[in-house]
């Protein structure tokens, strides 16, 4: 009787249990057992296709001892060594086959599992001895060679939590600020755990640092790192990255020439460091974090200070310590669109030192604090010699990628729907005319018109993009004074326009569903109507004209 | 290998067939990631609104998930009608007979409550074999290394590498359609149904189609009610809503110019539907989808290298005259898929699984039910021209006529027989011709008033509002000749309507006028009618974008 009688079992069990039965015998009495039962088909497959699996192994056992190499192919050989682990067994394989067909791979395939077989009996057990990759390897032309600061540094002093506030538009980012509140709150918690006084640094760079001095300190900082210079108005990572690690590095060990003794910095780097997780942020964190010769997690949404027990053997030395390490960065980044979390730590080696530890944060993961412009910090204006090479990447253009027309602040929204669709032209220019008849007005469009095939004259064609489009999917705008010349007045553009004071409608069709939420209906064609309103705005007499026509 | 992120199996698309062959593989302890663009499972996901279990298939839904009836599923059916409309007249027939040929049970389901349940538990199988469920990540294609599927690509992740790739990923598939098994050209081989679901407090249901709270109703349509479009309707009733719904063959939306919601609101006026509508109608949604027409557009080798497809995006949806069944042949080839993949790995090789699939569809009889051979001799006869002509004038002819009459007793049994079904050409004669017929001669008048006003498309379109992101379907030609049947094929778009997805215009340029088409996807319900009918590079929303269904 075997072990498993498939009559028991769906097709979709067995599958998995089958594959645990190497004996044959057993197999066909399976089979046996299948036939005088229910007889299923695919069962039976299954189960002869195991046996001739089985069988097959059982003609393939090789005696890698005795076995002729010159009958086997290469994979043949490969798969044969994989299974011995006697060193003395694969040296006479090995030996065999250099007499015979003496086959590259076939020998290679031989090396490498002497290799492996060999290497883990000299490892098990006892302490990694620390060997320079480039010792260990010096067949290697080892990239690691021409980074100047890899294995620069052991057991050296790091202090503070250092933020790069990156700015925008003459603005300091959210982010910025956000990574500046958090900070803050580490810190302030990191000094009462380890009884330190630790400080957070913000970091400025670029042509107006120096305005972004008291809003860093209203957000949080101890001590404003600045350097400005008018070649920083642009983001390019090579200066910036040399900025930063400069700064970094100053009245430390490896401080640049000028900055060996500065009276803000006694230490030799960063104990941490925080970047955004935005474009240049994350292209500056790599940067930096690599010439610091550290590592970086990015993208984190999360940040804690906390001790940490490591038992990895690179990391304690001795295979099988458990060490604790403390004051460790716990970064946590989401994986897999947040599915699962992973925490980054990043902690020093025996013969090398990870530090400072490192993130990038992604926007919006931490609180804007409230800021206290009553803080007062420290300020250092960085200066340092700026090399031209670094700045051989011009930018030559630019473009702002914002809200462009903002529709929000007028006193008169014009908006102009697929009613202007018996000639777009004249009515995009008819509605710009009513809107230069006001005296703070701007041009808004329907959703219809801006995803329309309208062939629109080149002078206005400039009007007709996304950024004029109100409802929904565009602006919502509340202007005193809201006409909507030709929309239909689909709910998501009721949206954009419902808190307009005054609403007034042009429609051909007065039973339109813009005539829910409209003050005054006009019944009428567009290219009759708005110009007749231009007039009556010119001369002052809107009210009355509408008031006239509303139906 | 290029280092990609491994999992045994990646399961495109978390609803019946997805969920079946991630919940079976995930019990052979394959570890299973089953990837869902939508915010939920359930939210992309539209169907007419019955699940069945027949008692012939190897899996069944409530097999694969127990409580699924008790947890999600609306009503069982319990009594089926078809209404042969003409006019005013309508003779109804019961095929409660058909209904419960090899049916062990058939519920009404509302797709968003029955597909999240289904992802909760697939989350919590696959998840114990190291996998999981992901929504809101939106599978573009297949990865490809020398030519060969290995995986999938994503627009949210990093490209990820399996053993397997389960296809479930709906009739659009973008994974059937890398792989070159599907694409959307002809429009003959598609249906498209559009659903309104109505509210209606559960006491009410009960009385007005004098049924038990533990029972259901199902009913089928047709008839003249659709302008001599080839389809019909149904009604299912849910716990507490209706679902009404019309399914056309989309080369006769197409040809006919028809607008999908006039036809349906065609069925929602008819007098017929008074008795069970009343007075107040509240639609809570509007939704559309394209069916395959499995008799044409099933897959017969459902798989390519490491790809097997299942369910809509294998064109496994049986749809023969009154007999619409397409959520359980997914469950049974997802299940089956899985289990391919589990012999084949048991095999020692895990890349043969799609062939052991192709196998098992055919050992199980699942794919003789959706390409049966009775309607590939005789069913196509019917639809060649001429043909198809003679019998119209034959049913309509006097001779042709008293047939019917006589025959009333014969024709009963004919929609009761499956064999008979099976053969249904898609030409007019069934679907128009012979329902009008029927009804004009065996018909009783119907004199209920319906009071029923349907929601104008704009008021349906407002009601879906959602965030659909950057547009993901390209007009690429906008001409009028090209593309200009979608502006009356889509459900969401309408001659004069504009509002909608697509609009004609004319537009002046450079002296002459030109016949245009525009596009706004904001609106899209991502039924796909116009990747077929119109002229377009057609892509689903980025995950968790798009169309979001509460009802489904």
């Amino acid at each position: 009787m075997p072990a498993i009688d498939p009559t028991e079992y769906e097709i979709a069990e067995l599958g998995p249990k089958i594959t645990d039965v190497d004996d044959a015998d057993e197999l066909h009495e399976m089979l046996e057992l299948e036939e005088a039962g229910e007889d299923r088909a695919p069962v039976k497959t299954l189960i002869e296709d195991r046996i001739e699996k089985v069988e097959a192994e059982d003609d393939g056992e090789l005696d890698p001892e005795t076995v002729d190499l010159t009958e086997m192919t290469v994979a043949d050989i490969a798969n044969m060594v994989r299974g011995v682990d006697d060193a003395d067994v694969l040296r006479d394989v090995l030996e065999r086959e250099r007499e015979g067909k003496e086959r590259k791979s076939a020998i290679a395939q031989i090396e490498n599992r002497i290799d492996s077989v060999e290497g883990s009996e000299e490892q098990a057990g006892e302490d990694v001895e620390y060997v320079p990759p480039e010792e260990k390897y010096p067949e290697l032309d080892h990239p690691t060679n021409d980074k100047r600061w890899v294995e620069g540094t052991v057991g050296a002093e790091y202090r503070d939590m250092w933020v790069y506030c990156e700015t925008q538009a003459g603005e300091l980012v959210d982010v910025s600020k956000e990574m500046l509140g958090k900070a803050r709150d580490l810190m302030d918690q990191y000094n009462a755990d380890y009884d330190a006084e630790e400080r957070v640094v913000a970091v400025l760079v670029g042509a107006d640092a120096s305005d972004h001095v008291e809003d860093a300190t209203a957000y949080g900082a101890d001590l404003v790192v600045y350097m400005e210079d008018d070649r920083l108005e642009r983001f390019r990572h090579t200066p910036y990255t040399e900025i930063v690690t400069d700064m970094s590095r100053a009245g430390g060990e490896l401080a640049s020439e000028g900055h060996a003794d500065v009276d803000w910095k006694d230490y030799h780097e960063p104990r941490y460091t925080i970047f955004p997780a935005t474009n240049n942020g994350r292209d500056l964190s790599a940067l930096v974090q690599g010439a610091l010769d550290s590592g970086l997690a990015s993208d984190c949404s999360g940040l804690y200070i906390e001790e940490a027990m490591i038992s990895n053997p690179a990391k304690v030395g001795n295979a099988g310590d458990n060490k604790e390490f403390e004051r460790v960065l716990h970064m946590k980044r989401p994986d897999f669109s947040g599915f699962e979390y992973s925490t980054i730590l990043c902690i020093d080696k025996p013969n090398r030192d990870f530090h400072p530890q490192g993130a990038s944060v992604i926007p919006g993961s931490f609180e804007i604090p409230d800021p206290d412009y009553d803080r007062e910090a420290a300020v250092v204006e960085y200066e340092m010699d700026l090399e031209e090479e670094w700045f051989e990447v011009e930018v030559t253009e630019f473009d702002r990628l914002s809200g462009g027309v903002d529709l929000t602040g007028n006193d008169v929204v014009v908006a102009v729907g697929r009613g202007i669709g018996d000639d777009p032209t004249t009515g995009i220019e008819l509605a710009l005319d009513l809107v230069d008849a006001f005296e703070d007005a701007d041009l808004g469009l329907s959703r219809g018109v801006i995803t329309s095939s309208y062939a629109f004259d080149s002078h206005v064609e400039q009007y007709v993009t996304e950024a004029r489009q109100i409802g929904e999917s565009g602006q919502v705008v509340e202007p005193d004074i809201y006409i909507a010349a030709g929309i239909s007045g689909a709910i998501q553009h009721k949206v954009g326009c419902d808190e307009a004071d005054t609403i007034i409608a042009v429609n051909t069709d007065p039973e339109a569903d813009i005539r829910d939420f409209s003050d005054y209906v006009i019944e009428g064609d567009l290219f009759e109507v708005l110009p007749r309103l231009t007039e009556a705005v010119e001369k002052g007499e809107l009210a009355a004209a509408v008031e006239a026509s509303d139906d | 290998m290029t280092d990609h992120e491994h999992y045994e199996a990646v399961v495109v698309g978390c609803g019946p067939g997805g969920a079946a062959a991630a919940a079976n593989l995930a019990r052979n302890g394959v570890e299973t990631l089953v990837l869902e663009r939508g915010v939920d499972a359930g939210s992309k996901n539209v169907s007419g609104g019955l699940i069945y279990a027949e008692e012939s298939a190897p899996y069944t839904i409530d097999g694969l998930f127990p409580e699924f009836r008790e947890e999600a599923t609306e009503r069982p059916v319990t009594e089926n009608y078809i209404h042969n409309v003409a006019g005013d007249t309508v003779k109804t027939f019961d095929i409660g007979d058909l209904h419960h040929h090899d049916t062990a049970w058939a519920d009404s389901v509302l797709r968003r409550r029955m597909d999240s349940w289904l992802a909760d538990r697939v989350h919590e199988l696959t998840h114990e074999t190291g996998g999981g469920l992901l929504t809101e990540v939106h599978v573009t294609g297949l990865l490809r290394e020398k030519g060969e599927i290995v995986g999938v690509t994503c627009e949210e992740l990093d490209p990820i590498a399996a053993d397997i790739v389960v296809a479930a990923d709906g009739v659009n598939s973008e994974l059937a359609r890398d792989a070159g098994l599907m694409d959307w050209e002809d429009p003959d081989e598609w249906f498209q149904g559009v659903k309104a679901v109505a509210e209606m407090d559960p006491d009410t249901i009960d009385e007005r189609f004098d049924i038990d709270d533990d029972e259901g109703e199902a009913h089928l349509f047709s008839g003249d009610l659709f302008d001599g479009v080839r389809g019909g309707g149904f009604l299912y009733t849910n716990e507490a809503s209706l679902s009404i719904g019309t399914v056309f063959h989309l080369d006769s939306i197409a040809e006919e110019r028809a607008e999908p919601q006039e036809l349906l609101d065609g069925l929602l006026t008819h007098p017929l539907m008074a008795q069970w509508l009343g007075e107040d109608y509240h639609e809570l949604e509007y939704s559309a989808k394209l069916v395959p027409d499995s008799k044409k557009a099933a897959l017969t080798a459902p798989h390519e290298d490491r790809l097997v497809v299942v369910g809509d995006a294998a064109g496994q949806m049986q749809a023969q005259g009154p007999i619409i069944k397409g959520m359980n042949h997914a469950v049974t080839a997802g299940a089956l898929a899985a289990e391919a993949f589990a012999d084949a790995r048991s095999r020692g090789d895990p890349h043969r699984a799609g062939e052991f699939y192709e196998q098992k569809l055919h050992d199980e009889g699942v794919m003789d039910k959706l390409r049966p051979t009775s309607y590939s001799v005789v069913g196509k006869l019917g639809e060649i021209g001429p043909i198809d002509g003679v019998a119209n004038a034959v049913a309509e002819s006097a001779v042709g006529r008293f047939g019917v009459r006589a025959a009333e007793g014969l024709v009963e049994r004919a929609y009761n027989s499956p064999m008979l079904v099976s053969m249904i050409p898609d030409t007019k004669l069934p679907y128009v011709t012979l329902p009008t017929v029927i009804g004009e001669e065996l018909g009783e008048v119907v004199t209920d008033e319906n009071h029923v006003q349907p929601p104008e498309l704009d008021d349906r379109i407002g009601d879906l509002t959602y965030d659909v992101g950057d547009p993901h379907i390209e007009l690429v030609d906008n001409s009028f000749e090209a593309s200009g049947t979608a502006v009356t094929a889509c459900p969401v778009s309408a001659t004069d309507f504009g509002g909608g997805c697509y609009r004609d215009e004319m537009v002046q340029t450079n002296g002459h006028e030109e016949h245009l088409v525009s596009l706004d996807t904001q609106p899209c319900v991502e039924c796909g009618t116009c990747a077929v009918v119109a002229d377009t590079e057609w892509e689903h929303p980025a995950g968790g974008k798009g169309v979001e269904f509460e009802q489904g």
